[in-house]
């Protein structure tokens, strides 16, 4: 942005030192979309080739792709419930050991899902920290669509935490304090200003977790592991496909890169109607 | 046509780039060491094993390079399906040890090997469980109690093929419904044999099947076995070949011929492995 309006500002001209910039600035954007597209363009161009549609609609893919919505729906479900208000916090309240949350709140983006999955296995596996307990009580996590959604929550929440926390952040106080002084009360402060205020940032937030519990691979297999139905979400049946039928691990690829453009495209539209409505 | 044509030109043109640019070590695998530099020892030997193959060949790949003076041998142990699906897609291997006759034969069918696949050991299956055998499995026919969780192996892996070989078996045996009850017990199908092994290790399966080969001295203090019926067993055979890609057939060739040899045989009788002859 600023950069944009300081060259505004300048005379245009272009010396060869720009032109040179621009075209390599250009080639290297070429270049990347070129890397992107390339390998998601193979995946149709070979579905297509080997007929392999029908494989999309395989019993394995389509109880894969049923688990997946199922569960990052549930996924979402928790995070929007716990997240928001966990986000609000870390963005207005400067409590005791905030750093430190702050900080074990973003360890789940570098950690390795296998390494999530490990952690997650040693706590609540059958003889985990806390597993050995919930075993006493005859609760089981482990090879249960639950253990799916607790792997996706794990590696997904700081996506949405982050985000949210920082469109909190954003949202200019005084505003919050006129609605305080027309009379409303925390929580037609929160609903009717806050959180409208936030909107953008928290869509943006719940869209990158919700892709990122969608893509869970690595937590899932090793916690929860591989079953049909019951915790084979999509990741684990192209894994699993891989190994016996190629044709079917391309299906399901494309599978998911078709629910993933739908969703994405659907929550742009709501959003930019909802905004546009607003304003 | 035209487009898979543009494609694949575009695509061997942008890994190329990638390639070179990021690495810059195109030819490095091939002549690396620089101290190999004036004899023409050397080189490195990619074996594609059965995962249950993990301790034995791991031994002897020591051996191999204290015989073979500068060579490394690189293994990667797998399901013996998966290994056949990436020599398939050209994964550059120069052995391959499958713990089936069905994959080796594949191989042979799509003209990846190199000669005769030869059968160097033979291994039977059991059934593990954790040590505080929490389903209380005390018998093979235990498998099939109500609630007891039993992980296998995925589809196509070897160790599942031969486990479902085995279910068939008793079905005939025990009737009953038998191997419906037991395949309404599993919970999950992990990658390879070694993968469903260690759910019981960790405690968080109550039972899987596995190689006689697979009871490690590593697990036996957290795993406990039960035997399965020799009536209802059956003979996992292993064969090995040296693929036609193979970077030094003479190398591979070697391999091969250690695996079947005196020495060989005492390491892979070691980790419980039964002889081919």
């Amino acid at each position: 942005m600023k950069e944009r309006s300081k060259e505004d500002s300048s005379p245009r001209v272009f010396p060869w030192g720009d032109t040179l910039a621009s075209g390599l600035a250009v080639a290297a954007l070429a270049l990347l979309a070129g890397f992107v597209s390339l390998p998601l363009l193979s995946l149709v161009v070979w579905t297509i080739d080997r007929g392999a549609w029908q494989a999309i609609t395989s019993p394995v893919a389509v109880d894969a792709l049923l688990l997946s919505a199922r569960t990052t729906v549930m996924t979402m479900a928790i995070l929007l419930v716990m997240g928001t208000p966990a986000a609000y916090i870390l963005a207005r309240v400067n409590f005791r050991g905030s750093r430190v949350i702050n900080t074990l709140i973003d360890i789940p983006v570098v950690l390795p899902p296998s390494a999530a999955g490990i952690a997650l296995l040693l706590a609540f596996g059958r003889l985990g920290l806390v597993g050995q307990y919930l075993n006493v009580f005859g609760v089981t996590v482990s090879f249960t669509t639950a253990a799916v959604v607790m792997a996706e929550v794990f590696v997904a929440a700081p996506f949405y935490v982050r985000q949210a926390a920082t469109g909190f952040g954003a949202v200019d106080r005084t505003v919050e304090e006129a609605a305080m002084v027309d009379g409303a009360d925390r929580w037609r402060r929160f609903f009717g200003v806050t959180v409208p205020l936030a909107f953008p940032a928290l869509v943006a937030g719940a869209l990158t977790a919700w892709a990122r519990a969608l893509g869970e691979f690595g937590a899932t297999i090793i916690f929860a592991g591989s079953f049909r139905g019951i915790t084979q979400t999509i990741p684990l049946a192209i894994f699993a496909e891989f190994q016996s039928d190629i044709d079917a691990a391309v299906a399901l690829s494309v599978l998911v890169l078709g629910f993933a453009f739908a969703v994405i495209l659907a929550v742009r539209y709501l959003t930019a109607r909802s905004t546009g409505d607003r304003g | 046509m035209n487009l898979r044509v543009h494609l694949c030109l575009l695509a061997a043109s942008m890994s190329v780039i990638v390639l070179v640019g990021l690495t810059g070590c195109g030819q490095g695998s091939n002549n690396s060491g620089p101290g190999g530099g004036g004899k023409q020892q050397g080189g490195t030997l990619t074996i594609f094993a059965a995962s249950s193959l993990i301790d034995a060949f791991g031994e002897l790949g020591k051996t191999f390079e204290k015989q073979n003076e500068g060579v490394t041998v690189k293994q990667s142990f797998e399901s013996s399906s998966t290994l056949l699906t990436q020599i398939q897609q050209g994964a550059p291997a120069d052995v391959f040890a499958s713990a089936a006759q069905e994959e080796m034969d594949t191989a042979v069918k799509d003209g990846l090997v190199a000669g005769d696949p030869k059968v160097f050991v033979k291994n039977r299956e059991i059934i593990m469980v954790p040590k505080d055998n929490p389903a209380d499995i005390e018998e093979f026919r235990d498998v099939a109690n109500p609630g007891v969780k039993l992980v296998l192996a995925q589809d196509d892996v070897p160790a599942a093929d031969y486990a479902l070989q085995i279910l068939d078996k008793a079905n005939a045996e025990y009737g009953d419904g038998f191997e419906k009850k037991v395949l309404s017990n599993v919970v999950s199908r992990e990658a390879d044999v070694r993968a469903s092994v260690n759910r019981v290790v960790v405690g968080d399966a109550d039972a899987t099947f596995g190689y006689k080969s697979d009871y490690t001295p590593d697990i036996r203090s957290r795993v406990k076995v039960v035997p399965i019926p020799p009536d209802l067993n059956i003979i996992a055979t292993y064969p090995v070949a040296a693929l036609k890609d193979a970077r030094d057939p003479e190398l591979a060739k070697k391999w091969v011929e250690l695996v079947t040899s005196k020495e060989g045989q005492r390491v892979l009788k070691k980790w419980n492995f039964e002889p081919a002859a």
